[in-house]
């Protein structure tokens, strides 16, 4: 291995001297082609391994007890049959990147090419499944070295490089000009042919995983034909009046009643969710604070507050609300979207402050301005029409989120839903549907209507 | 008469009918904004006093008959058309102005009013355009224009105060509406209640965790069968769903109708649905209920936001293939197919990260997964097992969220 690298590659790369010598983890691109390469093996063998939980799944299945169980005991395997299972899940993964062009591959921009040019014969594909196993399975020593390519892939002068179609900059550069093959029909392809059984196997197994039953579809059709009809014939008997029996508070509510109780609900998270994210939203701006340290140890909090909090959702933060100050309070599903509006909210403001134009900005500060004075002259005037977009868009959401988190005890015409759904009387069930689509439309339109006047 | 003068004699009556129609609608849209956002006043106005001068429990919406605050709300509306620029006026950027684009005189502004009674309030005056009470004080509705002219300050007007007034009383019913002192103490004092939520959510047990997978692999399922067989109905419906595809008039039919059924089907909550179909299937097939429900409104969903996109396709396309003498299916697959693959693809990756959620949402009320074992940890009281499983929801969907948008970003 005198000459590990191929003369093909050699005149593309001259400024970079003693090339020889550099690690490769010490090149940022080459760092960056390895952990593809990892990335795509584990995509690889997290597909075949798909494939082997779906087999066991289907052998539980039609031959075992026809019964859904825990995903971890569907067949009960002895210790050697999962230690079988990982390594011919390997074997697998490495032999479909031997041969033509794995998932893993193709997903993460990579393609095995012989450097000479010649075209890659079947023995030289078998040859790198062997040395494969002499390369990497003993803590991959063929890795070590500071070289680009490792050792089972240099031995037989096969190159991993970022494909032609995904190519930036120097990996561009690297394959230069080269004549554009036709490309292959999809059915002619690894991915193609695979990505298909996959889809198929995904289809099958989860028919089953979903326990889908189409006899009790058409078998209870007439069942389902009598609850829409009583659906359709919507009884507003409880609309204005109260309903006696729901005596979820002292005297009960009505359909209106509770439908502008839970409107207010979301006007008044909004209002307070957009009143707290306005301010913290120039703080999470990275162009507004992130300078110094204090800055960024100030834009990295307000941050991480919007994204871990958005990322719990609204319903969940009802659940939790509704532990807190009681089960079928308002208050809680107040609070919940007020939380949850000021992170999402937050989030998309920033990322509005983040892309204004900068100029402004200097010509404020360069007149004298203080940080209050660039946002208000300088900031808020490019920002104004999409906050108050994003507003609208996000009541609107909140309208809707507000009609079923009843479901976790946080209030709102839900309770109404849930409660006639469980007394069984579909009449009124139709009512309150038909109240909750009226409203949740009008407030779709009317806060489209007011977005386009705002943004025109 | 022979029947294509019958035809023209009926054209233009539509037409004539059309026109009456948007000057109905073009006249009527600031009375009825400033109408209904008045009488919201009153309402609002109602049970935030009655709130406190009763207490919680008698609030009530209305005290005076309902004619009562129809009319005053009427009245109100009118003055302030008449005298001032009301809030429907200034929304939609029109202003009372005479012939000369002069603000008005008062006396005119007064002879407005009254007309308006005798014209208005019977709605035929908004027939035509200007509407009559507007002629008869020689004045008409324009489009604001604020060139050469100064507006007022804004604490001068009197949508300000008006908005300000009604954001006010507003507030205070909501904060009515919601508050409750039981409650409210127990937000202050009752924080320990969620404490073992908090430390599931830091700290999850395993072998709750590994018992809630199975639940997890489910939710997954639930929302991978709805999406794949909603994009394989919705996709060919899209083509009958577009504008620009469907031009004969059987096409404009079946346009109209796949659109109406679509909008009806979307504006019906996943959860509704799922409440049906947990009726339909029964209980015992749970997860099969979500997934109907799921596939329901992604059905509905993908069509709209398929066919929106391929009624913005490049026509050029089609034109110079059509040139070429291709047959109609040629046309799509070389002209329209292209165009739409990467789209098409992103939607599906973006109504899966949807109905990732929702279907945690739909199996809150029993349709299965993991949402259903959520539930079940709540309302046995099983505090840190239900923080285990939102934890793992939250993890769960954070992932797919991330990894569609890789996806959709790489597509785009």
């Amino acid at each position: 291995m005198n000459t590990p690298r191929s003369t093909s590659e050699q005149p593309s790369s001259p400024d970079r001297e003693g090339a020889q010598t550099t690690h490769w983890l010490r090149d940022r691109r080459l760092r960056a082609r390895h952990r593809r390469r990892a990335l795509s093996f584990f995509l690889d063998w997290a597909i075949w391994g798909y494939v082997a939980y779906a087999v066991m799944f289907f052998l539980n299945y039609y031959w075992f007890t026809r019964m859904r169980i825990h995903w971890y005991d569907t067949l009960t395997l002895p210790a050697w049959g999962w230690a079988l299972t990982i390594a011919a899940t390997f074997e697998l993964a490495v032999l479909c990147r031997a041969f033509g062009r794995s998932i893993g591959l193709r997903s993460f921009g990579l393609e095995l090419v012989p450097a000479d040019g010649q075209p890659t014969g079947v023995l030289r594909r078998l040859a790198r499944i062997l040395l494969w196993h002499l390369s990497v399975l003993p803590l991959a020593v063929g890795f070590w070295g500071p070289c680009e390519a490792p050792w089972h892939d240099r031995v037989l002068g096969l190159t991993l490089r970022v494909s032609r179609k995904r190519a930036r900059g120097r990996d561009a550069a690297d394959i230069g000009p080269e004549a554009q093959r036709p490309a292959k029909r999809a059915f002619a392809t690894q991915w193609g042919v695979l990505g298909f059984l996959l889809g198929l196997l995904t289809l099958w197994l989860g028919w089953l995983v979903v326990q889908g039953n189409l006899s009790a579809l058409v078998r209870r059709a007439g069942k389902a034909g009598d609850l829409f009809g009583q659906i359709a014939r919507p009884d507003f008997r409880y609309f204005v009046q109260e309903d006696p029996t729901f005596a979820l508070r002292k005297g009960g509510f009505s359909i209106v009643d509770l439908m502008v109780s839970t409107l207010l609900m979301t006007l008044l998270s909004t209002v307070v969710g957009t009143v707290i994210a306005f301010p913290l939203s120039f703080l999470g701006a990275r162009n507004l604070t992130a300078k110094g340290p204090w800055g960024w140890l100030t834009y990295t909090v307000v941050r991480g507050f919007f994204n871990i909090f958005r990322a719990i959702e609204t319903l969940l933060w009802a659940t939790i609300f509704a532990v807190w100050v009681g089960w079928g309070s308002p208050l809680a599903g107040v609070l919940a979207l007020t939380i949850h509006t000021i992170a999402a909210l937050g989030k998309l403001f920033s990322e509005q402050v983040e892309s204004i134009d900068a100029g402004p900005v200097e010509a404020i500060r360069a007149a004298g301005g203080n940080a209050l004075q660039v946002i208000r002259y300088a900031v808020v005037p490019q920002v104004a029409p999409s906050f108050w977009a994003f507003t609208l868009y996000r009541w609107d959401i909140n309208v809707r989120m507000s009609t079923i988190i009843a479901l976790v005890g946080a209030g709102g015409i839900g309770n109404l839903l849930f409660y006639y759904k469980n007394e069984g009387l579909w009449s009124i069930v139709g009512a309150v549907v038909i109240s909750i689509v009226v409203v949740v439309w009008a407030m779709d339109y009317l806060s489209g209507w007011l977005r386009e006047r705002i943004v025109r | 008469m022979t029947a294509r003068g019958m035809w023209a004699r009926l054209h233009a009556l539509t037409n004539k009918l059309a026109g009456a129609g948007a000057a109905l609608r073009g006249g009527l849209a600031p009375v009825v904004l400033d109408f209904v956002m008045i009488g919201l006043t009153g309402l609002l106005l109602t049970y935030t006093w009655t709130w406190f001068a009763r207490g919680p429990e008698q609030a009530v919406y209305l005290v005076i008959p309902w004619w009562a605050l129809f009319l005053l709300s009427v009245e109100l509306a009118g003055a302030w058309e008449s005298f001032g620029v009301s809030l429907g006026q200034s929304l939609l950027r029109v202003r009372l102005l005479a012939e000369d684009r002069r603000p008005p005189a008062f006396t005119q502004r007064l002879c407005h009013f009254a007309a308006w009674h005798v014209s208005g309030l019977p709605l035929f005056g908004f027939l035509v355009k200007p509407a009559l009470h507007e002629r008869a004080a020689r004045l008409s509705l324009q489009p604001h224009i604020t060139l050469g002219s100064r507006p007022p300050a804004w604490y001068l007007r009197s949508v300000t105060w008006f908005c300000m007034m009604f954001a006010t009383i507003a507030t205070a019913a909501a904060l009515g509406a919601s508050f409750s002192w039981d409650s409210l103490s127990r937000l202050f004092s009752d924080a320990w209640r969620v404490a073992p939520i908090w430390r599931a959510l830091v700290s999850p047990s395993l072998t709750v965790v590994r018992d809630s997978l199975s639940d997890l692999v489910v939710t997954l399922f639930m929302a991978v069968m709805a999406t794949a067989f909603a994009a394989i109905i919705a996709i060919p419906l899209s083509f009958f769903a577009a504008r620009n595809l469907s031009r004969s008039p059987a096409g404009r039919f079946g346009y109209a109708v796949i659109r109406g059924a679509m909008s009806i089907l979307r504006s019906i909550e996943p959860i509704v649905w799922a409440i049906v179909f947990l009726v339909w299937v029964t209980s015992r097939y749970a997860s099969f209920a979500g997934t109907l429900a799921l596939w329901i409104t992604s059905i509905a969903d993908l069509t709209k936001l398929y066919a929106e996109r391929l009624e913005a396709i490049d026509e050029g396309v089609i034109e110079a293939i059509a040139a070429t003498g291709a047959t109609r299916l040629q046309v799509m697959r070389y002209a329209v197919v292209p165009q739409i693959v990467n789209p098409y693809i992103s939607f599906t990756l973006y109504r899966f990260d949807i109905n990732i959620r929702m279907a945690t949402v739909v199996g809150l009320i029993g349709a299965g997964g993991i949402g259903y074992r959520l539930i079940t940890a709540l309302t046995s009281q099983r505090y840190s097992e239900a923080g285990t499983v939102m934890l793992l929801i939250v993890v769960a969907v954070w992932a797919i969220d991330y990894l569609s948008a890789r996806f959709r970003q790489r597509l785009s």
